[in-house]
């Protein structure tokens, strides 16, 4: 294997359960909420990973698990083929440092006592190695990078918009220039010219910087825009992984479908003509989780067999995975 | 067709510590009986402020009608006195709202619920509530209504809460109904559910519904005719396929071509409007779009314009440059300056 095809982040068999408890006297723990179970996945260097599914699908949870903000149940880390998940002390923080995050709320994520300056300067201090002046300079050199003038670098996170104080906590984030960054949500609350802006930013760092992003959202318009590949999450499993534009000519995950069918284009001729697949009910809860395939419930193709059987991810085309007994069919026609 | 609900010249301000807001400015539009509108504007845009000043709730103080006239099915809706007012809220106009959660009570039954409000609106008995409260269920599809009935809000999911929602709104068989971004909270699948009952509750029951998002892609879909907001004025308006194909207004132009689309595969990179909305405390006497529009010139930043006719029927915009602008958007406007 050249050291090339090692890719920047491998993910395997990731499991996190999380206890359900029950009982006044004793507390007992009676099942397990499977948030995240048994998702693979990697990141390559420069690459943008869109993680879509509807919320409780396990989006938020691979992320922070993936950081070690909550510990893996089960399950492989690897950055840069090297067990994250086993290091401790020195090197967890030496490689915890090379993942960031950037939160749906800015708010909640800065702190609200700092100025701004010290929150974008706090992971460097932390680092330590760097002198008052240099670390000034850094400072201001982060700050243009995300956009805001350094005027901005004594007033605090209640003075801005949500779309500067997103920028905020991007400049934070990039502080300690790291390899993956996680994007959970990162521009679900600000409003639509805004949310262009600050994409048209992260994409402009990607370029500049080579880092990679793990990009989670909902909003699946926005995750075709950004990603070089897309996996589609239900129910802590991941259905279907395909390069983009693949996902998008050839979606073969009937939850995949739902998905695409169900979002809203700003085209009224386009809406006239549309053909939604309107999926029943919701998502059901990951305590509890149908048997066979955890779609079955509302897929509108299943089969005797898909509540007998778990479906096998299987290779449909070239890096294009699905889930699903029924994946390698063509769609209905529109 | 007749307008059912005619708007006039609404202005509505809010007394704050930095003075007055003027959340609402000068707006007018109908709706005519049957159809829906659509109104889009991002957060702050007025939206909210305008569909509470239709229902008479803007709580005074702070707020104030500065101005307006509001005639629902022929009827002056301000010069009501305050009984015949709550008789409107309901029976004839209702709303439904973001988030469930804070319109339900959490300790009481959804069934409970829904039958005080129809016993309110309707004065039915309690068996014929009880009846009537299970067919609403029915209608906005909740399975086995009969059970819901015991159900409390916290049990059910968001989506269902909505369903509740809307049975609630439609108690006192309204006419019309405001629904003010009643999927922004849900996920894309659930929306799809409850834009889908909409549309045949719509057909069924011949309602006429005013539909609030910050979506476009919504409106898209469900609106025959849409009001674009943007500071508390209405900017542009007119007839679904003319505000997507042929936006005149600067801001909704620089709206769609920051919006990223779902259904084709990407020509370039998004171009965003840049800036941000304005502080409304701090608004001058020209057009509030004027700091964040690359057309602006000193007309633009002097006086607001009135309502220009595009020559399209029933599509009207405020812009001095309304025509600059829709070239624009043929030819790919670049509002990132
Ligand atoms: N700390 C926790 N304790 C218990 N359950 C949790 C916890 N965090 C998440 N969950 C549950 O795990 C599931 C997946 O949650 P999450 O990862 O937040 O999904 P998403 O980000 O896709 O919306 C949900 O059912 C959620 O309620
Ligand atoms: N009770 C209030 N007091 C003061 N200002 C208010 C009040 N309600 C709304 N506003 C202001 O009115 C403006 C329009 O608000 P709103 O109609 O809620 O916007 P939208 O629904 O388009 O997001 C905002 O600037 C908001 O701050
Ligand atoms: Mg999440
Ligand atoms: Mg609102």
């Amino acid at each position: 294997m050249t050291p090339d095809s090692v890719p920047l982040l491998e993910v395997r068999g990731l499991k996190k359960y999380f206890p359900v408890r029950s009982g006044l006297v004793f507390d007992r723990k009676v099942g397990d909420i499977k948030a995240v179970d048994g998702v693979s996945f990697e990141i390559h260097r420069g690459e943008t990973l869109g993680l879509v599914g509807e919320s409780g699908s396990g989006k938020s949870t691979v992320g922070r698990s993936v950081l070690r903000l909550i510990e893996p149940s089960a399950g492989e880390v690897l950055l840069d083929g090297r067990d994250f998940l086993a290091v401790k002390g020195r090197e967890l923080r030496r490689l915890r440092r090379r993942m960031q995050m950037i939160f749906q709320d800015p708010f909640a994520s800065l702190d609200p006592r700092l100025p701004v300056h010290a929150i974008v300067s706090e992971p460097l201090e932390v680092e330590g190695g760097i002198g008052r002046k240099e670390l000034r300079e850094r400072v201001d050199h982060l700050l243009d990078l995300v956009g805001l003038d350094t005027g901005s670098r004594n007033r605090y996170p209640h003075e801005f918009s949500g779309g500067q104080r997103q920028r905020v906590g991007i400049a934070r984030a990039l502080a300690l220039d790291p390899d993956l960054v996680v994007c959970d949500e990162a521009i679900a609350s600000l409003d639509v010219s805004i949310q262009a802006q600050i994409v048209n930013l992260l994409q402009r760092l990607q370029e500049h910087f080579r880092f990679s992003y793990l990009f989670i959202a909902h909003d699946l318009s926005m995750v075709r825009h950004v990603s070089n590949r897309i996996a589609v999450m239900y129910l802590g499993k991941i259905v279907e992984t395909a390069p983009t534009e693949a996902l998008f000519d050839n979606p073969a995950h009937p939850y995949t479908r739902a998905l695409m069918s169900a979002v809203p284009v700003p085209d009224p001729d386009i809406e006239a003509t549309r053909r939604r697949i309107i999926l029943e009910g919701d998502i059901p809860s990951p305590a509890n989780p149908p048997r066979g395939c955890a779609f079955r419930t509302r897929c509108p193709v299943a089969m005797v067999r898909c509540s007998q059987q778990v479906p096998r991810t299987l290779e449909i085309g070239s890096g294009h995975f699905a889930a699903c007994f029924r994946a390698a069919e063509p769609a209905a026609p529109p | 067709m007749t307008a059912l609900l005619d708007i006039r010249d609404l202005s509505v301000a809010f007394d704050t510590d930095e003075g007055s807001v003027r959340a609402v400015r000068g707006v007018s539009y109908s709706v005519e009986e049957g159809e829906v509108l659509g109104v889009v504007g991002e957060s702050g845009s007025g939206k909210s402020v305008h569909a509470l000043a239709i229902m008479r709730l803007i709580p005074a103080p702070p707020g104030r009608m500065e101005s307006g006239e509001i005639r629902f099915d022929g009827q002056d809706l301000l010069s009501l006195d305050r009984r015949r007012m709550r008789d409107v809220r309901g029976k004839r106009i209702s709303m439904v709202f973001q988030d469930p959660m804070s319109s339900l009570n959490p300790v009481y039954s959804v069934g409970f619920q829904l039958r005080e409000t129809l016993r309110l609106h309707l004065d039915l008995g309690r068996g014929a509530a009880t009846g009537r409260a299970c067919e609403l269920l029915e209608l906005v599809g909740i399975p086995d209504p009969r059970q819901r009935l015991s159900s409390y809000p916290h049990e059910l999911s968001g989506g269902m809460r909505q369903r509740v929602m809307i049975a609630m709104a439609l108690a006192g068989n309204p006419r019309l109904v405001i629904a003010d971004e009643p999927t922004t909270a849900l996920d894309v699948t659930i929306q799809a559910q409850i834009i889908e009952l909409i549309k045949e509750l719509r057909e069924e029951l011949g309602l006429t519904v005013i539909w609030i998002t910050h979506d476009l892609g919504i409106v898209a879909g469900l609106a025959h005719r849409v009001n674009v907001m943007y500071a508390g004025y209405v900017v542009e308006r007119g007839p679904v396929r003319a505000i997507f194909k042929r936006p005149s207004h600067p801001y909704t132009v620089g709206l769609l071509s920051s919006m990223p689309r779902m259904d084709r595969k990407d020509a370039g990179g998004l171009r965003p409007i840049p800036g941000r909305p304005p502080d409304l405390a701090r608004l001058g006497p020209g057009c509030p779009f004027q700091p964040r529009c690359p057309l602006a010139d000193d007309g633009c930043r002097e006086a607001m314009p009135p309502f220009d006719e595009t020559g399209d029927p029933g599509h009207h915009v405020r812009c001095w440059k309304w025509p600059e602008a829709r070239a624009g958007h043929d030819g790919g406007l670049s509002l990132d300056a």
